[in-house]
């Protein structure tokens, strides 16, 4: 269970650019649950991701996980069981090490990176069954240095790479927004199999309104730190395109864009 | 004949300078960090191994390996200033170089016999013999002496590599090459990437301070004004070496590094040819990196048509 309590937070606070984003902000994602988050641009979407995962300081309020307030946990203690795939294809993965090298350094995360050999041979074959998966034909290229590979299949092997080992959360910020739509699709329909199959309790940020729909079982919008709209299970199946696109014009007008 | 000399000097100057070169391939390539602390780094491994050999009388081999733990402390330092303190790459490197200009020159105190500073210690004149024999050695013809200088310092040079490529194989390796590459990758993975920052900045520095150490040895004399301009000199070699060889498959980036230190020796000592009294040699020296900087990308275009993702070639 994810929960932000009261979570306030300003930026540039006490300059001329002062921008109150979050005052009372509340959030309760249920454990198994997907959550599809929507909302214009500065709306808070990506900063309550950043909140959850310590990467930007709150001035006020409580993040939990799972009950246990994680206020003081630096970003990267908070990752133990958390994955996160970002928009930039570029940050899941590093460039100059090949396939096989990425996906040895995620499968270790929660162990020990001592002086033992980086890469298990004998894995391969585990590697190349879940690249196989993909249907990218991404597993006959385990020694290609990923910046070789394309955004989508950088996405792909990320999204893998994130939930290779045994997490509990999965935060997905706009992750498919710099793929084509096809690829995009692709990765769309391989993210809801992961979540499904490890019952991952997740947030999804999107400006793709029909994976919102069509993905995860509670719908969110956001509008200037503001929860809108709140739509789950029953409620959500019954949302369509048309009318989240109807309420998201009228904010827009509101905002005057 | 003085061109035989030439060449011979400049490759025992650029094995020296390929353990340099190699010490910065890990700060600059694998870490992706522009360490300015070399210059200071550099004599400090020289000055460290002299009193070591001299004063503690440390067998000279030994002496040279320990000069490491010296530079591994100036990268502990950087390394602090830079992760826990927020002060920029450049701006910790600096601060560190700065500070080792006078701790360089305190232990020359230690040199000499009335406890005074010096800018200059010669092993005769102390009495050491180093790791390539010295005075042991003088019967030889010299020849024989410098095909036996170069024979160790190639066994050096070869053993350090294999040490480096080995260490980047390992689960460690792996964070410290993922901290240069892609530092969020290191957060996500749950574990704090300044710390891999600072440990990769205490290996880097402390072969460079090997490098200083054997440097010291091969000349027979430690001078505190060594370190001037070897950040530029391993950068280059560091660049010569992987924009000219690392496209080709076979060969490792570590190997690069080292050939790129013997040709940027080789030439920077055919400069001393032409340029006999040595007033404009760091003028043509900065002048051949510069030329090397603009040329790096077309030489890279040259060997290989897909380009590989590397520092300043613009993606990713």
């Amino acid at each position: 269970m994810i929960e932000l309590k009261n979570i306030a937070k300003t930026y540039n606070r006490g300059t001329v650019s002062e921008m109150t984003l979050f005052e009372d902000f509340n959030l309760t994602v249920k454990t198994g649950q997907f959550v599809s988050v929507v909302g214009s641009n500065g709306s808070g979407k990506t900063s309550m991701l950043n909140i959850i995962c310590g990467s930007i300081p709150i001035d006020s309020g409580e993040v939990l996980l799972d009950g246990v307030n994680i206020n003081r946990l630096p970003e990267y203690r908070r990752y133990k069981n958390v994955g996160r795939v970002y928009q930039n294809t570029a940050l899941g993965s590093c460039p100059d090490m090949t396939i096989l090298e990425n996906m040895s350094l995620a499968e270790n995360k929660g162990k020990p990176f001592g002086l033992t050999f980086g890469v298990n041979r004998k894995k391969a074959n585990y590697y190349k069954e879940l690249l196989a998966g993909l249907g990218l034909g991404l597993e006959d290229k385990l020694n290609a240095k990923m910046g070789l590979l394309s955004g989508g299949q950088r996405q792909a092997v990320s999204l893998i790479m994130a939930t290779m080992t045994p997490i509990d959360f999965l935060i997905l910020d706009e992750h498919t927004a710099a793929l084509d739509p096809h690829t995009a699709d692709v990765i769309m329909e391989l993210t809801d199999k992961v979540v499904r199959e490890k019952n991952l309790t997740s947030i999804m940020v999107t400006h793709n309104l029909r994976y919102a729909v069509e993905y995860g079982d509670r719908i969110i919008m956001m509008d200037k730190g503001k929860t809108i709209l709140d739509r789950a299970d029953g409620e959500k199946r019954t949302t369509s395109v048309n009318s989240l696109l109807d309420i998201f014009n009228k904010i827009s007008i509101e905002c005057g864009n | 004949m003085l061109f035989y000399a030439t060449t011979i000097d400049g490759l025992q100057m650029g094995l020296c300078f390929a353990i340099l070169a190699l010490g910065v391939y890990i700060s600059y390539s694998v870490l992706n960090f522009a360490d300015l602390s070399t210059d200071g780094t550099f004599p400090l491994g020289g000055v460290v191994c002299t009193i070591l050999m001299y004063r503690l009388g440390i067998p000279p081999f030994a002496a040279v390996a320990l000069s490491f733990l010296a530079g591994f402390c100036v990268g502990a330092v950087t390394g602090v200033l830079h992760v826990k303190f927020k002060i920029s790459d450049l701006l910790s490197g600096i601060i560190s170089m700065t500070a080792l200009l006078s701790v360089t020159l305190a232990f020359t105190k230690l040199l000499t016999k009335n406890g005074m500073t010096t800018a200059v210690v010669s092993y005769r004149g102390i009495g050491v013999n180093g790791i390539f024999g010295g005075k042991l050695l003088s019967r030889l013809s010299s020849d024989a002496r410098d095909g036996i200088i170069i024979a160790v310092l190639i066994a050096i040079v070869i053993f350090i590599k294999l040490i480096i490529d080995l260490f980047l194989k390992t689960k460690l390796g792996y964070m410290v090459r993922a901290t240069g590459n892609n530092p969020m990758l290191v957060t996500t993975l749950g574990k704090n990437n300044g710390n891999y920052k600072i440990l990769g900045l205490c290996i880097a520095n402390g072969f460079i301070a090997v490098s200083g150490a054997v440097y010291t040895n091969l000349f027979m004399s430690y001078d505190n004004t060594s370190g001037s301009g070897k950040v530029v000199l391993a950068l280059a070699s560091v660049i010569i070496g992987l924009a000219v060889f690392s496209k080709i498959r076979f060969i490792a980036d570590t190997t690069a590094v080292i050939f790129g230190a013997l040709i940027y020796s080789l030439c920077l000592n055919y400069l001393v040819l032409v340029d006999k009294d040595g007033t404009y040699l760091k003028l043509l020296n900065a002048a051949m990196f510069t030329l090397i900087l603009i040329f790096n990308n077309k030489i890279a275009a040259f060997f290989s048509k897909n380009a590989k993702i590397r520092r300043g070639g613009g993606s990713a």
